[in-house]
């Protein structure tokens, strides 16, 4: 029988979180110049 | 608002467009990784990271490369549009550089053992990056637009010559980091379904990548034409 993969599901999903984060984030930033130059 | 700020804000706005869809197509990566492609026997659930770490790793190289080539062009042809465009990749770049960086060791420290180890292509990763906080700071602290400009093109030129080492650091350096397994001489040497993940996962960095450096280049034509109706008035 083949071994058990190692459980080290933590790490995968902080790596998931911490991309969101950064890139929802950068978004949201550009969203809120883009509002301001508006002047809306 | 003038015709060129008109424009600025039509064209932020298609970019924020852009980069939606690309979050939501992040989303079905998200999706396609946990739920559709299988876990890896050696590495467990980390490998999976790899989806996010090498589409990043892409953006940013593909981001620092244009900023160089976008940087040779303007100071060939003196276009202010490359400068704006170099700006605004360099940015974008040092943002997914943020996402490889973090995702890189985050995955190494249950494969590895270690959060990082100073190797080749670590080292000149973490050195690009850098190279363009440095790159944005020099643009932010030169007022004169023209000078401005020029300076950075020559920095953005110095990190378009750093992006081949790193490429190569794996085969001219002895290094921990794994060997390319898609862009080398031979067949990708993946299972289809992770490839399949990690092509659907690079498309949605590329979009992503295009649709934030055309948001921020319309925010800077924008401040540009402001900044000339101000002057003007």
């Amino acid at each position: 029988m083949p071994p058990e993969p190692p459980q080290n599901g933590e790490y995968l999903v902080a790596a998931y979180i911490i991309t969101s984060v950064i890139l929802m984030g950068y978004w949201g930033a550009l969203w809120r110049r883009a509002k301001k130059a508006s002047g809306k | 608002m003038t015709g060129e700020a008109a424009r600025a804000a039509g064209i932020v706005r298609r970019g924020i467009i852009l980069s939606g869809l690309g979050l939501a197509g992040l989303a079905g990566v998200f999706v396609l990784a946990l739920g559709f492609t299988p876990v890896e026997a050696r590495q467990g659930l980390a490998q999976k990271i790899f989806y996010l770490h090498v589409p990043a790793a892409w953006a940013a190289l593909l981001a620092f490369s244009l900023v160089g080539v976008a940087s040779i062009l303007y100071l060939w042809l003196k276009d202010p549009r490359l400068d704006r465009f170099a700006a605004a990749s360099a940015e974008v770049g040092v943002v997914f550089s943020g996402v490889m960086l973090t995702t890189g060791p985050i995955w190494a420290k249950p494969i590895w053992g270690t959060w990082w180890t100073w190797d080749a292509r670590l080292t000149l990763t973490l050195f690009v990056f850098f190279l363009f906080i440095g790159y944005l700071a020099l643009r932010a602290a030169v007022h004169d637009a023209a000078e401005r400009a020029r300076f950075s093109a020559v920095v953005g030129i110095l990190g378009l010559l750093l992006v081949p080492f790193i490429h190569l650091s794996v085969y001219l350096f002895r290094t921990l980091h794994p060997q390319p397994i898609v862009l080398k001489p031979s067949a990708p040497s993946l299972p289809p379904e992770m490839l399949t993940t990690l092509l659907v996962s690079t498309l949605v960095f590329t979009v992503l990548y295009a649709g934030f450096v055309t948001a921020r280049y319309g925010l800077s034509l924008g401040d540009e034409a402001r900044e000339e109706s101000r002057d003007a008035a």
